[in-house]
């Protein structure tokens, strides 16, 4: 529950073979692409084995014979080999390449269905960039490396089996000499790769230290200029740079190091080849000059796919911690979803009109009963809370920040389920509706609104997504934001950017408002907002406010003694109950704390 | 763009800096190469030398390699020598090998932490304007990700564009010494083998683009859809956002097959044409050792030597392709080193001590045509506290940044403590003021570090002090690591109020002349703005205080307030003289107060 905040904690532990075998599974829906990708890799390796001793067979017998029939033929096997061979590279990439865009196509609709039905418990523990990461980068991370993974240990091992049976079919004590070479092979690309690894995520890992580095430098630059900070985040900087440069370095020297040896040891079994294979061309045991340029041959050949084989382990143990936090995403149980019996009344009462879950339409009433909540144990928001609500009645919740003035909207939302007690709509328990249906009846103005890129003709319409032009001025008009829509350079067609950032909050306000009135919903919340908003409109909004409340169950989360009197009841909230309950001049009367917060109004200025 | 001649010259400048470095991996390079060649040239002795019934038909080179061995009979009877000699060979070539790695990667990671450091630093030194002109996260690109591409081009793709063409043409003259005819045969296909390869990862940077591009609208959509998702659930829109994103689900995944079915396309037929190759080498070779005029050795010279080249020419294509995208990264990074640094006076003064006085005298300051500041005067006297009050847009925050220098103005003079600002560093002026933003800036660090950022030596009591006068101490107590609480982008987030207390305690720790707060208590509530200003009041001495605010319960304490419009001065005076006046002033008195637009409902029971 404690995400780490975009840290990529690559592991460098041992590789989780049931983690892998469960994401085999992923493979199932492409398994034609998997199967011809092996039979691809199979195929290619037996290509490439077996041509060393093609070409020594053609050597010997041009030696030999001359140009012969049988030469001929095998030059005609080889150029057919040849054409092969570029057949089997054409169809393993194109085969791996659909099953790794087809899983990573697969995984990230899976992640994002999830998400899409998480509660928001889930979302408050986890910041918005580290559930992004999840979707893209990991889930990309994890199909790109499974196919060549799959392909390597298919080709790789087939290939070094292929090497080693045609080496010991030609001739045993050479072969056995040749292979000298294959455990240090081993093992150098084994700690070498290991260590790269290790390396290279150190090197990424102070990379993002590095941008984040930039981005505080570009973001905050008028901080740093009138706090006169630049030469000493310079300071701070050039050691940063300087750990990058000894992280590459190392990384580089890995590299420095571990090719020649590759190469070496290679030329080495070349070397032992020659000098073996000599001797026994020399006494006539049969082997021919062809052959043993053969065992040259596949002395160099070695190398690749142990070569391959160690990369691709490693790509496996870097791709590991990705595998888990996707594994872990998709595997998340929503801790609020519609009960076994609320799905089985949906799917009987699919094609009927009405609410979906065959429960009432109308809402005549909410009710909180004996309600306790608490994000986190050790901070109890409410306790032995009631309220009930009616249609047509709109409550304004007033108190000070922490007592649960939000947290009450959030339950009757079923944004959170309460600990304890129940949330009632017409005396039955809102679990025993359809949550989606419940969450639609719903119309939410937050304080900050959230819009989505697009024009704001395509936000409005948010709300009710078949409803026309016209339908969406008017809704415009009546939430008071078709004026300054008019006013914009584009009209309707005015781009919001990315979250509505080109818009202010005021009109933000307004625009959301126009969408929620679209979706004509039964109950209607509103969060004011407490920063400065210009003055007119503010006048905008609250003139809205008044039209939207009229006729439906609304809760205000209020800040402005205006929107407050005008509300048909006041709850004033502290520390998670109800301390007082009534209308502007029943808690005036009362003289308590309302009424102590209405004069610190006129006092406190 | 910048044309590409100069980002040569930078490349050039930037290789030449670490040219001792990169002419030791040259060397090592060209040595490198000649003793891998050497290796094969072995067995081709003793095959051609040795094994042959006619040693008199093998070429020079040949005799003379097993003449160094000891000559015919002793290597015949003790074929370890050849087989020792491949070994030193290869040793003292991965050794080459290893020099040459050592060296150009010391050099290009030299050259990208300069270029690191440098970049930084400039970004650092930049007009505020600039910066408001430069959209930051194509800036951060060029910080980042471009000079990344550079500093792998630097190191890896030079080398490799190095490595080809030694590969290339270091054995040119032992091809052709050995047998010429073998020798062009074993070239006939390069150049159409690099050609294809260029021209094909050219076509596919233009797709590699639109998978990055299809890439980006993923991310986008799935932020998006997080940040909205109370929206979301509260129009019950999961399927339409679902049915949204599959759409670039499928589009990213149909550009990555695509990329896919191109690099298929491009290695099977290019190891056709590599095939073709071999294939021409084997069959003339064969044919002419059954004419005789071939030796076997020198055949197996041959196949071995084509497999070694052709690899590094098959990569050239890409390193060229790749090359083009390093030379668009270095322009990029060169436009940015190309803008300007903040100016500096020639001859700065540097007063002992500033008096806190401040004038304006008829300055005027344009946005494009548009007029921010149209002409103001004003003076402030030492010690006093102003408030700046107007519409958005009116010039409030300008009034801010021509007084920390972060933006100069077009005409007038602006002085503090009779001393024209433009004489003095813009570091000293900055250094006599403190700010506190709307939207306050903090840093990647601990709350502590981040009050004391200006004095780092601080000790724990004056740190204390400052949080409790900016009535942010008891908030970072509850915190579980309390002062040592991490916040920025790696941290906590903080409320937009907490973060405007924390620079408040911040600017209180710096003992300025000038306290400027622009709009700095927005979205703190009306008790706890009331304590901190009461705070800052015993704090006070000598400091002049300006306070710009919407609030009207925030300005009326002022000494006197400046009512701001449209870039001009239009009223001054004390809040009972304004509120007397009709004007801007009274407008807002009296809609203030009809909308009692306060959020005291907030605190009513918080203190």
């Amino acid at each position: 529950m404690n995400p780490d905040h975009g840290h990529d904690d690559e592991r460098s532990g041992a590789i989780d073979l049931r983690l892998w075998m469960n994401f085999i599974k992923h493979l199932k829906p492409h398994r034609r692409m998997a199967f011809t990708m092996c039979g691809a890799g199979f195929g290619l390796a037996i290509i490439e084995a077996s041509l060393p001793p093609l070409t020594g067979f053609m050597i010997d017998e041009a030696l030999e014979q001359g140009v012969s029939n049988r030469l001929l033929t095998m030059g005609g096997i080889f150029m057919v080999m040849m054409m092969l061979f570029a057949f089997t590279v054409w169809l393993f990439i194109k085969a791996a390449g659909a099953l790794a865009t087809g899983v990573a196509y697969d995984l990230r609709n899976g992640c994002f269905q999830r998400l899409q039905e998480l509660p928001f418990s889930f979302f408050d523990v986890r910041p918005t960039g580290w559930l992004v990461t999840r979707v893209t980068s990991d889930c990309a991370k994890v199909s790109d490396r499974m196919p060549w993974v799959l392909l390597d240990i298919f080709w790789g091992s087939t290939m070094l089996i292929g090497i080693c049976t045609a080496m010991m079919i030609i001739d045993i004590r050479l072969a056995l000499w040749t292979m000298a070479i294959v455990p240090p092979l081993v093992v150098a690309s084994w700690v070498f790769k290991r260590r790269m690894l290790a390396s290279s995520r150190d090197m990424r890992r102070t990379n993002s230290a590095i941008t984040a580095s930039f981005s505080e430098s570009i973001n905050g630059i008028r901080t740093t200029k009138s706090l006169n900070r630049e030469s000493r985040n310079l300071g701070e900087f050039d050691q940063l740079a300087d750990t990058m440069r000894g992280h590459s370095m190392r990384n580089a020297l890995q590299a420095a190091v571990f090719l020649p040896i590759v190469a070496v040891l290679g030329s080495v079994g070349v070397g032992i080849a020659l000098w073996k294979g000599g001797v026994q061309l020399e006494t006539g045991t049969g082997l021919s000059i062809g052959m043993l340029i053969a065992f040259m041959e596949y002395a160099i050949l070695f190398s690749m796919p142990i070569q391959e084989l160690s990369a691709r382990l490693a790509d496996l143990q870097s791709a590991q911690a990705a595998a888990e936090r996707v594994q872990g995403l998709l595997e998340e149980v929503p801790a609020i979803r519609d009960s076994p019996e609320v799905l089985a009344r949906l799917e009987e009462n699919s094609d009927l009109k009405g609410p979906p879950d065959g429960g009432e339409q109308v809402i005549e009433t909410i009710e909180f009963r004996g309600i306790r909540f608490h994000y986190k144990p050790e901070e109890p928001i409410l306790e032995d809370f009631d309220l009930t609500v009616r249609k047509g009645e709109s409550i304004a919740l007033v108190g000070p920040t922490g007592g649960g003035k939000s947290t009450i909207v959030n339950l009757a939302a079923r944004f959170y389920e309460p600990n304890e007690g129940q949330v009632l709509i017409n005396g039955v328990d809102f679990r025993e509706r359809s949550l989606q249906w419940w969450q639609a009846q719903f119309g939410i103005v937050q304080q900050v609104p959230h819009l989505f890129s697009g024009t704001i003709m395509e936000n409005i319409r948010y709300g009710r997504l078949e409803a026309d032009d016209l339908d969406v001025l008017d809704a415009a008009r009546q939430a008071g934001a078709h004026d300054f829509i008019e006013r914009l350079d584009d009209g309707y067609e005015h781009d919001v950017g990315e979250g509505g950032e080109l818009l202010s909050t005021g009109q933000r306000q307004l625009i959301s408002l126009a969408r929620a009135l679209l979706a004509d919903p039964q109950i209607f919340v509103m969060d004011e907002a407490t920063s400065s908003i210009d003055t007119e409109t503010e006048t905008l909004i609250q003139e809205a406010i008044d039209r939207v409340m009229t006729g439906r169950l609304s809760f205000v989360i209020a800040h402005r003694l205006s929107t407050i009197r005008d509300a048909d009841r006041i709850i004033f909230i502290e520390a998670g109950r109800i301390l007082e309950d009534g209308t502007h001049d029943d808690l005036m009367r009362a003289n308590g704390r309302y009424a102590e917060l209405y004069a610190g109004q006129f006092t406190g200025a | 763009m910048t044309d590409f001649p100069t980002q040569f010259r930078l490349i050039r400048q930037l290789i030449f800096s670490e040219r001792m470095r990169y002419a030791c991996a040259l060397t090592a390079l060209i040595a490198g190469t000649l003793l891998i060649y050497l290796i094969p040239l072995v067995p081709q002795a003793v095959l051609d030398v040795v094994f042959n019934d006619d040693p008199d038909k093998a070429s020079g080179i040949s005799r003379g390699v097993i003449e160094f061995l000891g000559g015919i009979e002793e290597v015949g009877s003790q074929l370890w020598r050849p087989a020792l000699l491949i070994g030193f060979l290869a040793l003292a070539a991965g050794f080459c090998v290893h020099l040459r790695q050592r060296f150009a990667a010391r050099a290009a990671q030299n050259i990208a932490r300069r270029m690191r450091s440098g970049i930084y630093d400039h970004v650092q030194k930049l007009p505020c304007r600039t910066h408001e002109t430069l959209e930051s996260g194509d800036l951060l690109q060029r910080c980042s990700s471009d000079v990344d591409t550079v500093s792998l081009f630097l190191s890896e793709q030079i080398t490799m564009i190095g490595r080809a063409f030694a590969m290339l043409l270091v054995p040119l003259p032992l091809m052709f010494a050995l047998d010429w005819r073998m020798a062009a045969i074993s070239l006939i296909l390069v150049v159409p083998i690099s050609v294809f390869s260029y021209t094909f990862f050219n076509r596919m940077r233009t797709r590699f683009l639109e998978k990055e591009k299809a890439e980006a609208r993923l991310t986008a959509t799935v932020n998006e859809n997080l940040n909205g998702v109370r929206v979301v659930r509260s129009f019950a829109r999961q399927s339409f956002e679902s049915a949204r994103f599959d759409e670039h689900n499928a589009t990213h995944r149909n550009r990555d097959n695509d990329l896919y079915r191109l690099m298929a396309r491009f290695w099977s037929l290019s190891d056709a044409l590599c095939f073709c190759q071999q294939g021409l080498v084997i069959g003339f070779g064969l044919w002419w050792l059954t004419q005789g005029s071939l030796e076997i050795g020198t055949f197996y010279f041959f196949i071995s030597v084509v497999n070694m080249f052709l690899w590094p020419v098959r990569m050239l294509g890409r390193i060229l392709a790749e090359f083009g995208k390093a030379l668009v990264a270095v322009g990029r990074i060169e436009e940015v080193l190309e803008r300007p640094a903040e100016s500096s006076p020639g001859d700065p003064y540097q007063p002992d001590g500033l008096d806190g006085s401040i004038t304006f005298e008829n300055v005027s300051l344009h946005h494009g045509e548009l007029p921010v500041l149209d002409g103001i005067d004003f003076k402030i006297d030492p010690g006093e506290t102003i408030a700046l009050i107007g519409p958005a847009g009116c010039g409030k925050t300008t009034i801010v940044d021509l007084l920390l220098r972060l933006h100069d103005p077009d005409d007038g003079e602006i002085s503090i403590g009779d001393v024209a600002i433009g004489r003095m560093e813009r570091g000293y002026v900055r250094s006599r003021i403190a700010a506190v933003m709307q939207q306050p800036f903090l840093y990647s660090r601990s709350i502590r570090d981040n009050i004391a950022i200006t004095r780092p030596d601080l000790e724990n009591d004056p740190i204390e002090a400052a949080a409790i006068d900016a009535c942010i101490h008891d908030s970072i107590k509850s915190f579980d690591q309390g002062y040592e609480t991490m916040v920025g982008e790696r941290g906590l987030t903080l409320s937009g109020g907490q973060r405007q207390r924390v620079a408040i305690a911040r600017a209180l720790i710096q003992r300025p002349d000038i306290l400027i707060l622009d709009d700095a208590l927005s979205a703190v509530d009306t008790r706890t703005e009331h304590q901190i200003l009461s705070a800052i009041e015993r704090r006070h001495g000598r400091q002049t205080t300006i306070l710009v605010a919407h609030r009207l319960s925030t300005i009326r304490t002022a000494d006197r307030i400046l009512v701001l419009e449209a870039g001009k001065v239009t009223q001054q005076g004390t809040h009972e003289e304004l509120i007397d006046q009709p004007g801007l002033y009274r407008r807002i008195w009296t809609i203030q107060s009809d909308l009692e637009t306060d959020d005291q409902a907030e605190t009513g029971g918080a203190g």
